[in-house]
């Protein structure tokens, strides 16, 4: 009941504020939602069907490319309206992801996730020599041709572009979850002795997932080979498939729109502090690691949570603990972040200079618009305060809102609201991975 | 012939290196079935952690002191954050190690920079062992074989001859027996982690005096190495001694091969034709030398995911 | 009643009073800031501060100081066409970059459909260091200006001051990394053996960056006996490379393009002793006043790719000097005109733009590796010392067919 509206909701938004946003940010905006799409088609395979694949770059590079040389034979006069460009990139997923699932889903666990790996790697260190199809070192470029009076030159419209191709392509993946194959994707991943005693071929089954999530990959890249008319072998990289991994975890494998959340969060977090230091992917990794300890569901199983027992949650009573917490949590980040960048600021060349100038002594140096002496105790007590004070929050906000919890689980069952928010959520319910 | 003996010895001697780094990947996947990504970073932490202490004290001593530096990492990473999502699955442990091996990268650049350091040996080990056919052959690279044949001599006393390795065994077999009868298996868990990651911490102090020493070699190394373990066989020592000997070997001559497909269709009269269809044809074995292990790693999967002498599973 | 006139005319007096507009001239550097190539990348950006910092002491251009921004590509093309638009989005009026001939087809092609497709809002693109042939070639257009050499121009400048030298030799090894850069040196060397009078024994191309042991490549390099191997190798390819030659014992001569990268020297030590290199500056080579101003201003001598960095602002703030926009909107198109016809004074020579293709015509300086020279390099007691000039005109080579520039109106 929520839901609907929410989804009317952000649907507007992304369709009204973008033409008041600078070029700048609506390219972030391009570049989340195509990584909102590959989460989800990824998700497919690892939140739905259980197969845990590390080399997903694999399909949406083959997208891109594939994509690229259409663009290629559009610019020279192949008549092919621009709009329907991401076809190719399906087209390509589908053939690659039928090919790659059948050899890969042969073995199951570590042994699915190391072919992926392998079958990515293969790709990443072969197109690189092969100038015919993958454009060498420098890889394709092309140029968006116009179409039925729209030049596709502006941002604005690469952007609508993309979001329609991004909301129809969401639209199937969540449609799929409600069908009975969809179900039995579940069923895959909880148990797969049953679902062959009920009489289906699990390694088919495996396959169509396999090549549906490709061929969702395949569009998601297609959308990336339009936006920037170039592709080239680095979209094969294991920093492709690893961000993914990273943005459906944190997002959360458990939800259905968790991992476009983790997408949402980790490219925007990306693009803008990626030019305020030089650690951002230190951030990252730390969160993700952080996400895995305490929170296996991810962002999206925990809203999700809190959606599903939204009637029997007293706010009054978890305002505070959870403010408390929320502080705590900043204030250890905090930290984490002061000393971070000290210790970028200290071991760096500038500092090595300084230091040099300042005849091997410790000279002071700026942070945040604040002068420090390294030499001074105050220096370090800094994080260490922070850093204690948020643990002692959060340990303390973490009593409280345990106990407030246990109160609510092992409360009466819920009413018929709670039903409704149960069933629409539980696509993709179960417990991790 | 030249090119053969070099390419030989350096074949092995690379194969010697990789197995060091593999050895303790196969051990631990074979006792907790944890594929560990981060174990090449812990390959990368003995080699930066030797160049920091080299610098200050002494080559030696920073050989020393590497491999304990980075077993005690090992031992910490597994008892406080490995066995706490231990219970959510093997999926998670894996992804566990992913996050960290991103982490020790970046810590790594945080501390020492983007750029290579320059760790090098000590001049007085900067000499040739011995000249074949005109080409002097670096004592280095001896002294990097005989590191890791020690090595495996060790491991295999120790695991296969003394109490602590029949602990170790049972515990790998069957825990909760081994649990069972009083020994305490989180703590052999918990060393052989360590024991892995000291083992890939000295294999990186040895060999980054010699290789490169920057932010990259982790992932260089951890590519390669999941090929190794999984073509000798998850969980096997004996497989992962030869597969990396093979791979060794392999990248050794490979650069030397400068055969494609279209040499083979030399053969049957195509060979002109294959040439004018260019691209995959083309491809000589010497420039894609590095997707070839890719290749390797795929088929034994398919067919016999157990490697060569790993058991079926 | 009189207050309110008293207020208009407050009031027309201050709008009629309104501060000199003055819009600033913006640069971006998308540069590999973060990932391997973190070194050079942090280099280029450096030596374009330092450059600008001389356009602003002279009172900056069009009413305000010079700005520079600075955007992280961490060294992937992805990215870079990512900070490209947010670069536009910025405002930004002149994109400088270096670190990589991939990352600059990127730009380049980006600026150029940028520019197609918003005329009248063109940006322009300096490139100070990526060397592809094809950047001048099937990729040229008007909007972007090359500030740095090419493979064909190190090649023959390497061969003629060797040979002259007589340290050439009659074989010459060709080893390169496979990619644009790679093949361009190949060719430029195979091209050039009949004006150095040598055999081209072998011709290697290796995988760019992944390969940890050369010992391989040196066995087949020993095997085939040459005096010279030239390779336009840089990073660790040529650091291990010469490594792998030196434990092997192989007495070969190398003649590089990027030898003087910061820690090549320090890491091979005596080992280079004796090598050449190829580039656009050396310290030593010239009137050492910019070698002491910039290490001033900078804190050490210029190195590996900051000199013609610097050439290459400074030949921007001569076309600068000859255009007033009044402090109103900045017209990049006549910034680009200026600058084809300005001729910088660098210490070793004057660098001109060839209007066909937009290349610099440049002076090459040949160095080699010699113990204690005036200008140590990365703290050891080697360094480089320049053997000869190669001038401009000598140095260059012919417009590329494949460039087909079209002229704005």
């Amino acid at each position: 009941m929520r839901t609907p509206l929410l989804i009317v909701v952000v649907l507007a938004l992304l369709t009204g504020v973008p033409p008041f946003l600078g070029l700048g940010l609506q390219n972030t905006f391009i570049n989340v939602l195509i990584a909102c799409l590959f989460a989800l088609a990824f998700n497919l395979l690892v939140g739905q069907a259980g197969l845990l694949s590390f080399g997903h770059a694999a399909y949406y590079g083959v997208g891109a490319f594939t994509t690229l040389h259409l663009m290629q034979a559009v610019e020279h006069g192949f008549a092919f309206p621009t709009p329907l460009l991401p076809l190719a990139g399906a087209a390509a997923g589908l053939v690659v992801g039928v090919v790659a699932g059948f050899f890969a889903t042969i073995r199951s666990g570590v042994y699915f996730a190391l072919v992926t790996l392998a079958i990515a790697e293969l790709l990443h260190s072969l197109a690189p020599h092969w100038q015919g199809v993958f454009g060498g070192e420098a890889g394709l470029s092309s140029m968006r041709m116009p179409w039925a009076g729209f030049t596709f030159g502006s941002t604005l419209q690469v952007y609508y572009l993309t979001l329609t191709w991004v909301a129809l392509s969401i639209w199937v993946l969540w449609a799929y979850t409600r069908t009975p194959f969809g179900r039995l994707t579940l069923a895959l991943r909880d148990n797969e002795q049953r679902v062959r005693f009920l009489g289906y071929d699990a390694h088919a089954t495996k396959v169509i997932v396999f090549a549906i999530s490709a061929t969702f990959s395949g569009i998601a890249g297609a959308l990336q080979a339009i936006a920037n008319e170039t592709a080239n072998y680095s979209l094969f990289s294991a920093h492709v498939s690893a961000q993914v991994v990273l943005q459906t975890f944190v997002g959360g494998s458990t939800v259905f729109f968790g991992p476009a959340l983790g997408a949402a969060v980790f490219t925007v977090f990306a693009d803008q502090i990626s030019d305020l230091t030089r650690s951002w992917q230190l951030y990252q990794g730390e969160i993700f690691v952080l996400v895995v300890l305490f929170a296996p569901t991810g962002i999206g199983g925990i809203v999700e949570h809190h959606l599903r027992h939204w009637r029997q949650l007293d706010w009054s009573r978890l305002a505070a603990p959870y403010a408390l917490g929320g502080f705590g949590g900043a204030l250890v980040a905090a930290a984490a972040v002061f000393l971070t960048e000290t210790l970028s600021v200290l071991f760096g060349e500038p500092y090595a200079l300084m230091r040099k100038k300042a005849g091997d002594g410790y000279p002071s140096f700026d942070l945040f618009g604040i002068h420090w002496a390294p030499t001074n105790p105050v220096t370090w007590s800094v994080p260490l305060v922070l850093f204690l004070a948020g643990v002692v929050l959060l340990l303390r906000a973490r009593r409280e809102i345990a106990a407030l919890w246990d109160a609510i689980r092992s409360a009466p069952a819920s009413q018929t609201a709670d039903d409704e928010v149960d069933a629409s959520l539980q696509s993709t319910q179960h417990s991790p991975v | 012939m030249e090119f053969a003996i070099v390419s030989a010895l350096n074949g092995v001697i690379y194969g010697l290196l990789l197995f060091m780094v593999s050895a303790g990947l196969t051990l631990i996947f074979g006792m907790m079935g944890v594929l560990n990504f981060a174990h090449a970073s812990f390959y990368m932490l003995g080699a930066y952690a030797a160049y920091a202490v080299s610098s200050r004290v002494n080559f030696w001593v920073g050989l020393l002191i590497a491999p304990l530096v980075v077993g005690v990492v090992g031992m910490l990473v597994e008892r406080f954050l490995l066995r706490r999502v231990h219970a959510f699955g093997h999926a998670h442990q894996l992804l566990l190690t992913f996050g960290l091996a991103l982490i020790f990268e970046e810590l790594i650049k945080l501390f020492f920079g983007d750029f290579p350091v320059n760790y090098r040996m000590p001049e007085n080990l900067r000499f040739a062992a011995f000249t074949v056919f005109g080409t002097d052959y670096p004592f280095y690279r001896m002294f990097i074989g005989a590191v890791a044949v020690i090595m495996f001599i060790a491991l295999y006393v120790l695991l296969a001859r003394t109490r602590i390795g029949i602990v170790v065994r049972a515990a790998e077999r069957l825990p909760n027996m081994a649990e069972a009868l009083g020994h305490d298996v989180p703590l052999v868990f918990t060393s052989v982690f360590g024991a892995g990651a000291a083992l890939a911490g000295l294999a990186g102090a040895v060999a980054g005096a010699f290789f490169p020493t920057n932010p990259n070699m982790a992932l260089d190394m951890a590519i390669i190495v999941f090929v190794v373990v999984v073509v000798g066989g998850l969980g096997s020592l004996k497989g992962s001694l030869v597969a990396s000997v093979m791979i060794g070997l392999f990248s050794s001559f490979a650069v030397g091969i400068d055969w494609s497909l279209a040499t083979l269709c030399d053969l049957v009269g195509l060979g002109a034709w294959a040439r004018s269809v260019g691209g995959l044809l083309t491809m000589t074995i010497s420039s894609i030398s590095g997707t070839i292990p890719f290749l390797l790693m795929l088929i034994v999967l398919l067919v016999r995911p157990a490697g060569l002498m790993g058991e079926r599973n | 009643m009189r207050s309110l006139a008293l207020f208009a005319l407050l009031a027309s007096g201050t709008v009629l009073a309104v501060p000199v507009q003055a819009e600033p001239l913006k640069i971006g550097i998308i540069e590999s800031l973060s990932g391997s190539q973190t070194s050079t990348g942090r280099l280029f950006a450096a030596a374009v501060d330092y450059g600008v910092s001389l356009i602003n002491a002279e009172g900056g251009f069009n009413g305000a100081p010079v700005q520079v921004i600075k955007y992280d590509n961490a060294g992937g093309t992805t990215e870079a066409a990512d900070k490209f638009k947010q670069a536009v989005a910025d405002g930004v009026n002149i994109i400088v970059q270096g670190a990589s001939s991939a990352i600059a087809g990127q730009i380049t092609e980006d600026v150029r459909k940028y520019n197609l497709r918003n005329p009248g809002k063109e940006v322009m693109y300096i490139n100070v260091g990526a060397e592809a042939m094809e950047l001048t070639g099937d990729k040229c257009h008007f909007y972007q200006f090359r500030y740095t050499t090419t493979a064909p121009m190190r090649v023959n400048a390497l061969v003629k001051a060797m040979k002259a030298a007589g340290d050439l030799g009659t074989k010459v090894y060709s080893i390169n990394q496979n990619y644009s850069w790679g093949t361009d040196m190949q060719a430029a060397i195979e091209a050039a053996a009949p004006i150095g009078g040598y055999e081209v024994v072998e011709k290697v191309l290796h995988d760019v960056n992944k390969i940890q042991d050369f010992a391989p490549y040196v066995a087949k390099i020993k095997a085939a006996n040459p005096d010279t191997a030239i390779t336009g190798n840089w990073s660790n390819d040529v650091l291990l490379l010469m490594k792998a030659a030196h434990d092997a014992g192989l007495k070969v001569r190398f003649a590089t393009a990027f030898l003087d990268q910061p820690g090549n020297i320090a890491n091979a030590g005596e080992i280079a002793l004796g090598d050449y290199l190829a580039n656009s500056y050396v310290n030593g080579a010239g009137d050492p006043t910019f070698a002491e101003k910039y290490k001033a201003a900078v804190g050490h001598y210029p190195v590996f790719v900051e000199p013609q960095t610097v050439f290459a602002i400074g030949a921007l703030q001569l076309a600068l000097a000859k255009l007033d926009f009044h402090g109103g909107p900045i017209n990049v198109t006549d910034i680009a005109k200026a600058l084809e016809n300005v001729t910088y004074m660098s210490p070793v020579g004057p660098i001109s733009v060839r209007k066909e293709d937009h290349q610099t015509i440049r002076p090459v300086v040949v160095s080699k590796v010699v113990k204690n020279p005036k200008y140590p390099a990365d703290g050891t007691d080697l360094g480089f010392q320049a053997v000869s000039t190669v001038a401009g005109p000598d140095a260059i080579y012919p417009v590329q067919a494949s460039c087909q520039m079209k002229r704005p109106t």
